[in-house]
């Protein structure tokens, strides 16, 4: 391959996956957060740790950026000059967004992280060499790295809480990257199932650790070919397209109806989670 | 005249003499290129070869896997795989059978009631303890592998018997007393098959490839 023809033809290989020419077969895991119902609660991030094997790191990493959380709440304080116990804040669970052209991918120098049939941004733990390049070139900063190995050095699961590791996960080393794998391993359970049936997965058979607890109900997920899925309604209906970087609907006067956006949406990364956006006073 | 002809054709003669030594040396070496290039194809293809064998694994009991599922004609009973590995065709893992199904054929088969093996398993069944069988086939945390559907891939959909689906990955265990591991288990290996086309059922013609992301396997 060379540089000219890298160059030229740029469009076509950053665009790899969302095309109309190479479209989904069964499968097309995808997302969406109702902001105006979400709580900040912190419910999702809590039941992420359980399910995914994350490490409580403890203050003094957590300062240093070490954390572990692969869905964390953003707070964006209002700024009408309340003081802190009345000032509002709204909340935003910020998660990998399993972008179908991702920037974490295309930077990976040994192949650790790539794109799944089923629209999975993915990530082999066992391959990568914590190079970090991905997490420095994710616009969302949804990557977190194992500073520590944790189980122990740190000690993080001191018996006899060790058994409460989910066995369907790696519990991850030291110097491997590690980020949101939208619950893989409830997916392929659930497919393996739905295999054994002579069927695909329904909507609603197979939910995310975070959709699962989340009070509201702000998140949803499910399967984007299949017509029937209630996140794909909720995408047509805010007409939210998958393989566009600049909704058609956003020209137009009835967008200020629609309240689904994705985030950084012109960078081109075709994010798999569509947020909803909060009910603001001004607009009822 | 003649002569120098003569000597022009001995010269021609000559070089055509050290080209063709040369060319033989250059068909060698092209030769020898070659047969290391098929070697090393050769050895991405899936050889199950001495090394591939693992390690030799004590069991608490010798567990005759030849007199259980081996060939009528050496002595064995013929018995299905599944019968014993029961969860293989629902489940990830394809499961060891509970003391309780050993006792359940050989408190009934008085002949061999004696012998040292099955003392000691009636000794466990006594003792009302489980016989602490030690894995043999065991793969990185890492890695997901289910018996499930392959089995119903193979068996089930393609109607393979249940003792060659098994040995792709367990070697040939009916000529084995105590199962021991016999390929290498590696993901190479693994993809080696998942590249080839298989039948989708037992009739029909159309053929698939085994899944190649890399979530399918790794976790």
């Amino acid at each position: 391959m060379s540089i000219t023809n890298l160059l030229e033809n740029w469009s076509d290989f950053r665009q790899q996956h969302p095309s109309d020419d190479r479209p989904h077969r069964e499968y097309k895991w995808a997302m969406s957060i109702d902001l105006d119902s979400c709580t900040g609660c912190n419910a999702c991030s809590v039941a992420c740790y359980a399910e995914n094997n994350l490490p409580v790191v403890g203050k003094e990493k957590f300062a240093h950026g070490h954390s572990h959380h692969w869905i964390r709440i953003e707070r964006y304080w209002d700024n009408d000059g309340r003081e802190f116990a009345d000032q509002g804040a709204q909340f935003l669970p910020m998660l990998c967004q399993h972008c179908e052209s991702a920037p974490c991918e295309t930077v990976c120098p040994v192949g650790a992280t790539n794109h799944t049939a089923d629209g999975l941004n993915s990530q082999v733990y066992n391959r990568c060499v914590g190079s970090r390049y991905c997490n420095a070139n994710c616009p969302y900063k949804a990557r977190y790295f194992n500073w520590y190995d944790y189980p122990t050095t740190d000690n993080v699961w001191p018996e006899p809480m060790n058994q409460q590791l989910n066995p369907d996960v790696t519990v991850r080393g030291k110097g491997v990257m590690e980020k949101c794998t939208f619950c893989v391993q409830r997916l392929t359970v659930a497919k393996s199932n739905a295999r054994s049936a002579g069927r695909s997965v329904l909507d609603g058979e197979v939910q995310t650790a975070c959709q699962q607890v989340c009070p509201t109900g702000a998140i949803s997920f499910g399967n984007l070919v299949d017509p029937l899925a209630k996140v794909g309604k909720q995408w047509m209906k805010q007409q939210v397209e998958l393989n566009k970087d600049k909704q058609a609907k956003d020209a137009e006067e009835k967008a200020a109806k629609l309240r689904g956006y994705r985030i950084l949406e012109g960078l081109r990364t075709y994010p798999s989670v569509m947020y909803l956006e909060q009910l603001r006073e001004s607009a009822i | 005249m003649s002569m120098l002809s003569r000597r022009q054709s001995n010269c021609l003669l000559g070089e055509l003499l050290t080209m063709y030594c040369f060319l033989r040396f250059s068909i060698l070496l092209v030769g020898l290129i070659f047969s290391a290039g098929s070697y090393a194809v050769n050895a991405a293809q899936p050889l199950t070869t001495a090394d591939d064998l693992g390690p030799k694994v004590e069991q608490p009991i010798e567990f005759p896997h030849d007199r259980h599922a081996g060939d009528a004609a050496k002595g064995g009973m013929q018995i299905n795989c599944m019968y014993c590995h029961t969860y293989a065709r629902r489940s990830i893992v394809a499961g060891i059978p509970p003391l309780q199904k050993c006792i359940g054929c050989h408190q009934n088969i008085e002949s061999v009631r004696e012998t040292p093996r099955i003392k000691k398993l009636f000794e466990y069944w006594e003792a009302k303890k489980a016989v602490p069988w030690k894995k043999v086939h065991d793969l990185p945390d890492f890695v997901r592998f289910n018996h499930e559907r392959h089995i119903q891939r193979f068996v089930f959909a393609q109607n393979k018997p249940v003792q060659e689906a098994c040995g792709y990955c367990h070697g040939d265990v009916k000529t084995m007393t105590v199962a021991r591991r016999q390929k290498p288990l590696s993901m190479g290996w693994c993809v080696s098959c998942h590249q080839k086309d298989h039948p989708v059922d037992a009739t029909s013609t159309k053929t698939t490839h085994g899944p190649n992301d890399c979530w399918q396997c790794h976790k």
